[in-house]
């Protein structure tokens, strides 16, 4: 039995173009934001959700945290509709904007989580037992009685994250949560999800642009473009397909590199060299023995492509 | 009950934030009483001019005017988050945050914002309520002290159900809110006097549609034991009740519109 799921979902939106000259009424444009998806999520998953801007991807999380209303097709979570059945609903989940924040600004965010408690009728001893908690794991003793405004984008972040979890949701949606967090806070934050994905089971949805955050956390990822589902299933199978180029950068001491073949992509920069080429086209074996022909390596290394690359290479492919 | 609390502790809570910030508060609310004791002079000035207007005395007039601004500023004052600070919860999307809760919306909307600067206003329209009934002799009693109440709450109910127009409106992003703004603040203005003097399209406006004439004027007239429109004494506690029938319209209305909402992007 899944946890969320979701049949035929869609949601347009109309927008009012400006009254042009001599029209009384304003043209209006329909934007279809989600073209009838559907797909389910069971219990303890955590499930990546990427897509280009403007996909959908945040008016499905909208639509499955009750916040708006679709047009049509059917979504459950845990049972429950979310628009409709939005007070019982949203007790039992967590959401987290990135770019929004849901504490108050001007007081201390140790009172914020007091309101919150009242807010969620969360009991005393569970509130006490799972602020302490999340307080040490996300490291918040030191800025419990700093006002929010004062804050850094990281320490925020971490106590958006400690307010959204303090009812003890099962399901936490976060929208681009990492966005503009310098590499320790994204690896810290990183660490406590897949924490809390694994020892507490909590169900995660994870919209992101970042893929490494996919990378590290998710092994099943969904794929959104124009408001159609493009894919969904495993990372690494979604990476194979568009995994089709390496690298190589080689220095030389002496020498100079004859012309390539066509399907080799070359990039000189001094003595150094980079070139890209698939490995399909041009065996590996075939490339090296050429170029150690041409003089005497200095350096050679290998690398795989870069993950945000396949990512635009098969936004390309599905004309996104 | 639950609820009552959760409002108290925000208010608390949002009383506290805003203190950070003293100067600022004395300094608008000094400029607030100075707005609104310059409308008391107006009706000051009016007594001066003209014994009576109509069948109304000096007193009358100024308990008039203290009921209106006592209604308008409390509603002002503790409604802020429907009154001021609803359209930019929409266009910020904070009104998202608010619907990820399990409460009531308008709940939240309510425990969002306070404005304790109205504070002054409120004062000024206590002392001219004081002024206007020592002038008219008024005797009070239970029933009339009751009806007072009765009359502020519901005159409440009545301007939050108008300012919920304008958050309607908002929810459907409609600019043009002027229309509802002749009648809210048009309202204020305007029947800070008694209905009684108005030409007769005005008195059907702020009696059946914003209907400030039954839920203010009757209670107020009643107590000065110059009854209008001629009804009878319990028709006095009757009539407030048309504000809050009017703001369950409204309420009703607003519930409607949320399922519009359509939220901002990200």
């Amino acid at each position: 039995m899944s946890y969320i799921d979701v049949q035929n979902l869609s949601k347009s939106f109309t927008l009012r173009k400006k009254r042009e000259k001599g029209k009384l009424l304003r043209e209006k444009t329909e934007i279809q934001a989600l073209k009838e998806i559907s797909f389910s999520i069971g219990e303890g998953e955590l499930v990546g959700y990427i897509g280009p801007n403007g996909a959908g991807k945040s008016t499905t999380v909208k639509i499955l945290s009750g916040i708006l209303t679709p047009d049509g097709g059917s979504a459950r979570v845990g049972g429950l509709i979310p628009w409709k059945e939005r007070k019982r609903h949203v007790q039992r989940i967590g959401v987290v904007f990135g770019q929004r924040s849901q504490l108050w600004w001007d007081v201390p965010i140790m009172d914020s989580f007091q309101l919150l408690r009242d807010i969620y009728r969360v009991p005393e001893d569970q509130y006490k037992k799972r602020l302490s908690n999340l307080t040490d794991a996300l490291d918040l003793g030191a800025i419990m009685k700093t006002p929010l405004r004062q804050l850094s984008l990281g320490q925020k972040m971490r106590a958006e994250l400690c307010g959204s979890l303090l009812h003890g949701p099962g399901l936490l949606f976060l929208d681009e949560p990492t966005i503009g967090l310098d590499a320790v806070s994204k690896l810290a934050l990183r660490d406590f999800l897949k924490e809390e994905n694994e020892k507490k089971g909590t169900t995660i949805l994870l919209t992101t642009h970042d893929m490494e955050d996919i990378a590290a956390l998710c092994s099943r990822v969904m794929v959104l473009g124009h408001g159609k589902k493009l894919f969904d299933g495993q990372l690494s199978h979604l990476l194979s397909r568009y995994d089709t180029v390496r690298v190589i950068e080689v220095r030389y001491g002496s020498g100079i590199l004859p012309p390539l073949p066509d399907c080799c992509r070359m990039e000189r920069n001094g003595e150094n060299y980079r070139i890209t080429y698939e490995p399909e086209k041009m065996p590996t074996a075939q490339l090296l023995s050429l170029l150690q022909g041409a003089g005497e390596i200095r350096e050679l290394t290998a690398q795989p492509q870069n993950i945000d690359h396949m990512i635009a290479a098969m936004y390309k492919e599905m004309d996104l | 009950m639950d609820t009552v609390k959760l409002y108290l502790k925000s208010m608390k809570m949002l009383l506290r934030s805003q203190m950070q910030y003293p100067a600022s508060f004395i300094m608008q609310t000094i400029a607030q009483i100075v707005m609104e004791g310059g409308e008391m002079m107006a009706v000051l000035l009016i007594i001066d001019r003209f014994d009576t207007l109509h069948q109304w005395t000096g007193g009358n007039l100024l308990f008039f005017f203290g009921m209106m601004s006592v209604t308008f500023y409390l509603t002002e004052c503790f409604g802020r988050g429907v009154t001021g600070a609803f359209p930019s919860l929409v266009r910020s999307g904070h009104l998202d945050t608010f619907l990820l809760r399990p409460r009531g919306v308008l709940t939240q909307v309510l425990c969002h914002a306070i404005d304790p600067r109205r504070i002054g206003c409120i004062g000024v329209g206590v002392i001219s309520l004081i002024l206007g009934s020592r002038q008219s002799a008024v005797i009070w009693t239970a029933g009339k002290a009751l009806l007072f109440l009765e009359s502020i709450l519901f005159g409440s109910m009545l301007i939050l159900g108008l300012f919920l127009i304008e958050a309607i409106f908002c929810i459907h992003s409609v600019k043009s809110i002027e229309v509802v703004n002749a009648l809210t603040y048009g309202g204020r203005s305007a029947c800070q006097y008694p209905i009684d003097i108005y030409p007769r399209p005005l008195r059907i406006l702020f009696t059946a549609v914003a209907p400030f004439a039954l839920v203010l004027h009757v209670p107020s007239a009643f107590i000065l034991d110059k009854p209008i429109y001629s009804l009878p004494g319990f028709a006095a506690f009757l009539c407030p009740a048309a504000g809050a029938a009017f703001f369950l319209l409204m309420y009703g209305l607003f519930r409607k519109a949320m399922t519009y909402y359509r939220s901002t992007g990200s």
